[in-house]
């Protein structure tokens, strides 16, 4: 009773305190809020259960037909989508649309004997997205509340797990999956509370007030310092996508042509709902691209494979040049080689045929400066590399 | 919170640099009350926070005093490598001795019990709260000994959000360590919380903190911490009090998901045990569950959780549907771990058999000295004896001593039936070994209970399911007491119990005929008996007579059921003037006593 009563005063209190101060202290009970936001959130169940790749994560419902924002992550990849609702109904999901880039993807449930993009009579409780991205981002400091499907404890209608943090950055962040970079590279929250584990991604990121901030994103490690990361990805996130487009060139020829356009979560989520999200166009793969050189390297098996040389095919611009099997690359015209993809994008972006090139390379215990003047790319024939030299004599 | 109002703050204090530099910034008073709040509810409960100490100095886990007299709550994986004689520090940096009284293997919680250091004083302790009323955004309060921090035993404190309630976390290992309807929490807890306290804002115990999700982290906090819910541990006290090891239960069924694919789970009886009581109250494999204990089962973590809070024996209601008909009856639930099958025939093992797990120093440390003794089926049977003795004390304060009057016992009244009733008169002498019971209803019967070995004579009169014998025993019990039962005589914990109306009527529904009892457990010959009495007071609401627990036929297993009602002083000392019989689940006779005869 005297706990009713205490907290009941302690409410009236933390309303009268919001009036007054922005970014109200800290004493109001969240349950009525936790409460509110469970029902506007999902269970989602698709494909992994192997390898570490989790089975179950979490969705944020964007509309009562049951559009559902999550994460972009292996789990979407089956026919056999299942979200279980607050209150334990087990419907199936369809994507609508996934931008890697964003790491976003949309969702909707699908009712039997309903085609997908009609109206399926479904009137469910949903956060509204599009008013709480018009909202600046919170900032540093601010209280946040995170909710999903952590550990999977949650089935059915047992509700999700909530926990609470402060934002401490709004920054940019660089993080990886295993040895792949993350393709969301824009701003995220960084929050001090543990909210990154198994079957949290998708889950929500909320003010103190239950509103929408950002989506929890998926397990991923810092770049720099090699911890996990718990972070969201906000509702408001940007991301500029390198794209290829079609234009006429000066003679009036369809040339294609590399062109970086910006994508925001809100606009995505949009086209997504409308069924008109298209996949942007990415640049072909780099390889291949610009100057040809010649050089083979070593197997590239790391993230940071160092640019050593195998070998050199015969007749290329790096036989005449000079270079030799296990000379190092170290640098690109004055820029640091770090690995063997650095130097194909490099050369990539930067070259085409007849492109001259200055490479410092290893070569046992000194340093020699190399000049090569790229040729076209070679056609389809098949490039036979010369048999490994031996020791070079003296 | 400092960090909180921050910036709040800081604009004040800029705004005020050239007024007063010195002007302290203004802080919101809700921020300054709940900050209040938080400390005074530190301060309450710091002295009752216990370091369960391992023996080898090899570490520490964490407990809670909840009593005075030192009975303090950790879990089963604490005091496991410390055997039954746990050392115990507090937060005034005294070290105490310590032994272990009951424990809940499969619940994962120990009751051990301090010895003060001067004999009578009291211990701080902290009031249990109500784990039920504890919802997902609460704020919550560990606190424990977290890898071994303190070496002067100073609990650590951490503060956080309840993240969710009624978890399910499945065993660890062979059915032991299963955590059923527990408390999600994001307050830290890390390896050295174990066993210690979760308290709510107003400092009460809600829960025992015992385990986290770490999976890639380590053994450290991962945001996912679980505390064994203290409603599920008050359905145990009784028996961790009595220095019982105790049991989970299991209804006797396997449960499941009528389909995997459907909208809404519906849960139903997939198979059963015929030796379950719920397949003799009639549960019938494709049964849908309803519900159990009042709750609503939706799913197979929910009916884990609302199964696995409860002892074995324990009688709940379980309500089903079948061809879209709800049917409710009360269940006995079965125990969870397997149990050693006492074959018939088997002569009695003399003395307490050898104890197994770690082995016992002899005679423990002297502070200690006499307060442990190991027998089969308790953890410590020295606090067995004492809880039974306790009860037996204020049962006979309350309604007096009945050794007086060993000879025989007249009753003379009524009956009452569903189809006849008449005048009643029954009759028991123990007379040694020639204990002799008669009984006169619609007709006589006579039955010689030590000598009779037909379950068919033992159960007369035919559909009581052994009014006669139960009424031996009574009497024995009353008479003779602890001596008069060599097979058993043991405190068995609490119970619910279930008396019917007096009159007969239907009762608004089975869990409003609750009422908490401390049970006793007997056994005279092959007969086993469980006797009820109300907390607190002691009153002696009725028995059950288990004639053939383990008959071939289970039909044969259940008990003859007697209530005792209006309570008479009969030469000082008090009687149950009416008794209602119930066998199977029917009502067999309601009896009226008008005189009783008791003969020294």
């Amino acid at each position: 009773m005297r706990t009713t009563m205490f907290t009941r005063t302690l409410f009236v209190a933390a309303v009268a305190a919001v009036a007054l101060v922005p970014g109200a202290p800290a004493a109001d009970p969240f349950a009525d809020t936790v409460k509110t936001a469970n029902r506007k959130l999902v269970k989602v169940f698709g494909a992994g259960g192997f390898q570490r790749l989790n089975n179950y994560g979490t969705g944020i419902l964007v509309s009562k037909d049951g559009h559902i924002l999550t994460v972009a992550s292996q789990l979407l990849d089956t026919s056999e989508l299942v979200v279980h609702t607050y209150d334990g109904v087990r419907l199936k999901a369809q994507v609508l649309a996934t931008e890697p880039e964003l790491d976003v993807a949309l969702i909707k449930i699908r009712l039997d004997g309903k085609k997908i993009d009609e109206p399926n009579g479904l009137d469910l409780d949903h956060f509204d997205f599009f008013e709480a991205a018009k909202r600046p981002p919170a900032e540093a400091g601010d209280w946040v509340l995170a909710l999903s499907n952590t550990f999977e404890i949650a089935l059915r209608d047992e509700p999700l797990s909530v926990q609470r943090g402060v934002v401490s950055a709004y920054a940019k962040m660089a993080g990886r999956r295993g040895v792949f970079e993350f393709p969301y590279t824009g701003d995220v929250y960084v929050v001090d509370a543990i909210t990154n584990n198994p079957g949290a991604a998708g889950g929500a990121l909320l003010n103190r007030k239950g509103e929408l901030l950002g989506i929890i994103g998926r397990e991923i490690k810092n770049t720099q310092s090699d911890t996990w990361m718990n972070y969201a990805i906000p509702i408001t996130a940007k991301t500029d996508i390198r794209t290829r487009v079609t234009v006429k060139d000066k003679d009036g020829k369809d040339v294609e042509e590399e062109k970086v356009v910006t994508l925001t979560m809100p606009e995505f989520v949009k086209a997504a709902m409308e069924g008109k999200y298209k996949k942007f166009e990415r640049p072909k793969p780099i390889a291949g691209a610009g100057g040809f050189h010649g050089i083979i390297f070593v197997p590239n098996v790391l993230e940071r494979t160092p640019a050593y040389i195998e070998d050199v095919i015969p007749g290329s611009p790096a036989e005449k040049a000079g270079l030799r099997p296990d000379d190092l690359v170290s640098f690109v015209d004055g820029e640091p080689v770090i690995s063997i993809k650095a130097f194909n994008e490099f050369i990539g972006k930067n070259t085409r045929a007849g492109t001259a090139i200055q490479l410092e390379v290893r070569r046992g215990e000194s340093l020699q400066t190399v000049k090569l003047t790229l040729a076209a790319q070679p056609g389809k024939a098949p490039v036979v590399p010369k048999a490994n030299p031996g020791p070079e004599k003296k | 919170m400092t960090r909180f109002v921050l910036p709040f703050a800081a604009c004040a204090a800029l705004g005020a640099v050239a007024l007063a530099p010195a002007a302290p910034a203004p802080v919101d008073p809700v921020v300054m009350d709940a900050q209040k709040q938080r400390v005074a509810a530190i301060k309450k409960v710091h002295p009752a926070v216990v370091a369960v100490c391992m023996p080898d100095g090899s570490g520490c886990g964490s407990g809670v005093l909840i009593d005075p007299e030192g009975y303090a709550l950790t879990n089963f994986h604490v005091v496991q490598p410390t055997g039954p004689f746990p050392t115990a520090g507090l937060a005034d940096g005294v070290l105490y001795k310590a032994v272990v009284c009951g424990i809940d293997k499969v619940g994962d919680v120990a009751l051990i019990k301090l010895v003060p250091k001067e004999k009578g004083k009291p211990f701080p302790f902290v009031k249990l709260g109500d784990s039920d009323k504890v919802k997902a955004g609460d704020w919550s309060l560990a606190m424990g000994n977290p890898f071994s921090l303190a070496m002067d035993f100073t609990p650590t404190v951490t503060y956080g959000l309840v993240s969710g309630v009624n978890r399910y976390q499945p065993p660890e290992g062979k059915g032991l360590l299963e955590y059923t309807d527990c408390i999600q929490i994001e307050t830290s807890i890390n390896p050295g919380n174990s066993g210690g306290p979760l308290f709510n804002m107003d400092g009460e115990l809600i829960g025992i903190n015992g385990r986290g999700s770490f999976e890639k982290r380590g053994r450290v906090n991962s945001g996912v911490g679980y505390a064994i819910s203290i409603n599920q541990i008050k359905n145990f006290m009784g028996h961790l009090y009595a220095g019982i090891d105790t049991d989970h239960a299991t209804l006797g069924a396997s449960v499941g998901t009528a389909s995997e694919d459907a909208p809404l789970a519906q849960m139903v009886v997939k198979q059963i045990l015929e030796e379950s009581d719920a397949f003799r109250r009639g549960l019938k494999e494709g049964d849908q569950l309803v519900s159990f204990a009042g709750r609503a089962i939706t799913s197979t973590n929910q009916y884990k959780n609302i199964l696995g809070i409860y002892p074995k024996e324990w009688r709940l209601p379980l309500v089903v549907r079948r061809n879209n008909e709800r049917a409710e009856a009360l269940v006995r639930l079965m125990p969870n771990q397997t149990k050693e099958v006492e074959k018939p025939g088997q002569p009695v093992p003399k003395g307490p058999p050898v104890p197994k797990g770690p082995p016992v120093p002899k005679g423990g440390p002297a502070e200690t000295a006499g307060m442990y003794e190991a027998r089969k089926g308790y953890s410590n049977w020295y606090f067995n004896a004492l809880e039974r003795d306790k009860l037996l004390k204020k049962v006979k304060d309350n309604f007096g001593d009945f050794t007086a009057v060993p000879g025989k016992w007249a009753l003379e009244g009524t009956f009452q039936m569903a189809d006849r009733n008449g005048p009643m008169k029954a009759e028991v002498t123990e007379a040694g070994g020639n204990a002799k019971v008669t009984m006169k209803l619609n007709i006589e019967t006579a039955l010689e209970p030590l000598k009779q070995t037909d379950l068919v004579q033992r159960q007369e009169p035919i559909g009581s399911g052994g009014l006669m014998m139960a009424l031996y025993h009574y009497h024995r019990f009353l008479t003779v007491g602890p001596k008069g039962f060599e097979g058993l005589f043991a405190h068995a914990g609490n119970e619910p119990f279930y008396p019917p109306p007096a009159d007969g009527s239907a009762p608004k529904s089975l869990a409003a005929l609750r009422v908490d009892c401390a049970v006793l457990a007997t056994k005279h010959g092959s007969v086993s008996c469980k006797w009820y009495f109300a907390l607190p007071d002691g009153t002696p609401l009725g028995f059950e007579t288990y004639l053939a627990p383990d008959a071939d036929d289970t039909a044969d297993r259940d008990p003859c059921e007697v209530y005792f009602y209006d309570y008479k002083a009969v030469d000082g000392r008090k009687l149950p003037h009416k008794m209602v019989v119930h066998y199977r689940d029917k009502r067999y006779a309601a009896l009226t006593v008008t005189k009783y005869t008791t003969e020294k």
